[in-house]
């Protein structure tokens, strides 16, 4: 539906394995503080900017110079239709934040994921996607820790998403948790009707 | 109007789309007084308030698992332009019924945003949500993409002949969505004043936000719903974890 990355997990870093257990009891969260929890486990990105740099990816989280033909190319390339340009910008317009990365070579979208909500209380992370030549180097982690770390920042505590299946995995390291307290995540269906 | 003071005009499940200012309601009346059908259309036409800018209003209520950052800022984002056309005003008159003293009452879904931050808090307590900062639930609303309410409007009967008794009007229920303008759009905080449950308010409350949503080309209606109340949405129209997929929360609060 919105939150694929194709391959990532078959590709999944072995330093990802070593983590210890990122959330402790489900207890202990009625006393932790929402603001002293950092991102990160280290309160530090996994991948600086100037690491990713280095290796030709610039991050943007900016919908300015955005191109959106390359947007487009990304969404194809990971099984995405493609998106009418006007309502693709509709979209951008009204979204409180984004991600992008530039791949400085050959000068493509190669990652992209943004949030909505109602800037205040709740957001929902959407289009995550990573090039699929460009997966298994923790882009996606990257991205994540970023728009994560954005959302908190303007004050937003409830941060939701929608994961297909075999990304859950990919969702839990960084934070995530399914179903909490018998949540369920529910979609409108026209054939239901 | 004698003849008809005890009936109870039972809107439920049409729903008839009354434009701007002025209501052309057709209804079924479970009446035989059809003649009466017509003056409580005059009468219908004088009380329903004027359309107001969406924005001006705002007052919403958020999801239990919202929490509070201390430093989170008030923020107010770029005012909510509906792209689409003009926006027509969608007031659904939901039930009408005359009471034997001659006071007419109504529940009003409307999806244009009226809602009052005060009000709402009130609404809030009688279902036993906690606070929030009204500031914050103002700004909250504007930012959302569609505010849906359901008002129960009163009017009792004039005790001076020409000039009508002033109109009372109480929420009695509401929902938001926050929306891409395009895409997806989420519905957040869907509560009914437990006093008017059970009569499907709910039920008129979400099926009118997603038609209203279907009509806007939003094509990618969602929620996040707690476990009691997975079977009330899926008598709406919605399905749990479409293809598997899962919804996650970041550290959520408990």
């Amino acid at each position: 539906m919105m939150l694929s990355i194709n391959g990532w997990l078959n590709l999944f870093q072995p330093i990802q394995l070593q983590l210890p257990l990122l959330y402790p009891s489900l207890a202990s969260y009625h006393h932790e503080s929402r603001q002293n929890h950092s991102v990160t486990e280290s309160g530090m990105f996994s991948q600086s900017d100037d690491d990713l740099n280095s290796r030709g990816f610039e991050i943007h989280m900016s919908r300015d110079d955005i191109n959106l033909d390359k947007l487009n190319s990304l969404f194809v390339m990971v099984g995405f239709p493609r998106r009418e340009k006007g309502k693709l910008l509709r979209a951008l317009e009204h979204t409180v934040s984004l991600l992008w990365i530039h791949e400085k070579k050959s000068g493509s979208i190669i990652g992209f994921a943004r949030a909505t909500g109602d800037s205040i209380f709740n957001a929902i992370i959407w289009d995550v996607v990573v090039d699929p030549s460009y997966q298994g180097l923790g882009l996606g982690k990257v991205m994540m820790e970023r728009l994560i770390a954005d959302l908190v920042k303007r004050g937003i505590s409830n941060i939701a998403l929608y994961a297909e299946p075999n990304v859950v995995g990919f969702y839990q390291p960084l934070g995530f948790i399914s179903d909490p307290d018998g949540i369920r995540a529910m979609a409108y269906s026209r054939r239901r009707r | 109007m004698a003849c008809c003071s005890t009936v109870s005009f039972l809107m439920v499940p049409h729903y008839y789309w009354c434009s701007s200012s002025r209501l052309t309601c057709n209804f079924a009346c479970s009446s035989y007084c059809s003649s009466v059908a017509s003056s409580f259309v005059n009468a219908l036409n004088a009380v329903v308030p004027e359309k107001q800018d969406l924005r001006t209003k705002a007052g919403l209520w958020d999801s239990i698992r919202s929490g509070l950052l201390k430093t989170s800022p008030t923020a107010v984002t770029e005012p909510e332009i509906k792209d689409d056309e003009i926006e027509l005003e969608d007031e659904v008159v939901l039930v009408e019924k005359v009471q034997t003293d001659g006071t007419i009452e109504k529940i009003i879904f409307a999806s244009s945003g009226e809602v009052d931050v005060y009000e709402l808090e009130l609404l809030c307590d009688k279902v036993g949500w906690p606070r929030r900062p009204p500031s914050k639930v103002a700004a909250a609303l504007k930012n959302s993409y569609m505010v849906a309410s359901l008002h129960l409007h009163r009017q009792p009967p004039s005790t001076d002949g020409d000039i009508p008794a002033p109109e009372k009007r109480e929420l009695i229920g509401m929902a938001r969505a926050t929306s891409d303008h395009a895409f997806n759009a989420t519905i957040w905080d869907v509560l009914v004043d437990p006093l008017y449950q059970g009569q499907g308010l709910g039920k008129a409350l979400v099926e009118q936000m997603v038609r209203t949503l279907l009509r806007r080309d939003i094509g990618n209606i969602t929620l996040f719903a707690d476990a009691q109340v997975v079977d009330f949405y899926r008598g709406l129209g919605f399905e749990s974890d479409p293809e598997g997929i899962k919804g996650m929360f970041w550290y959520p609060r408990y």
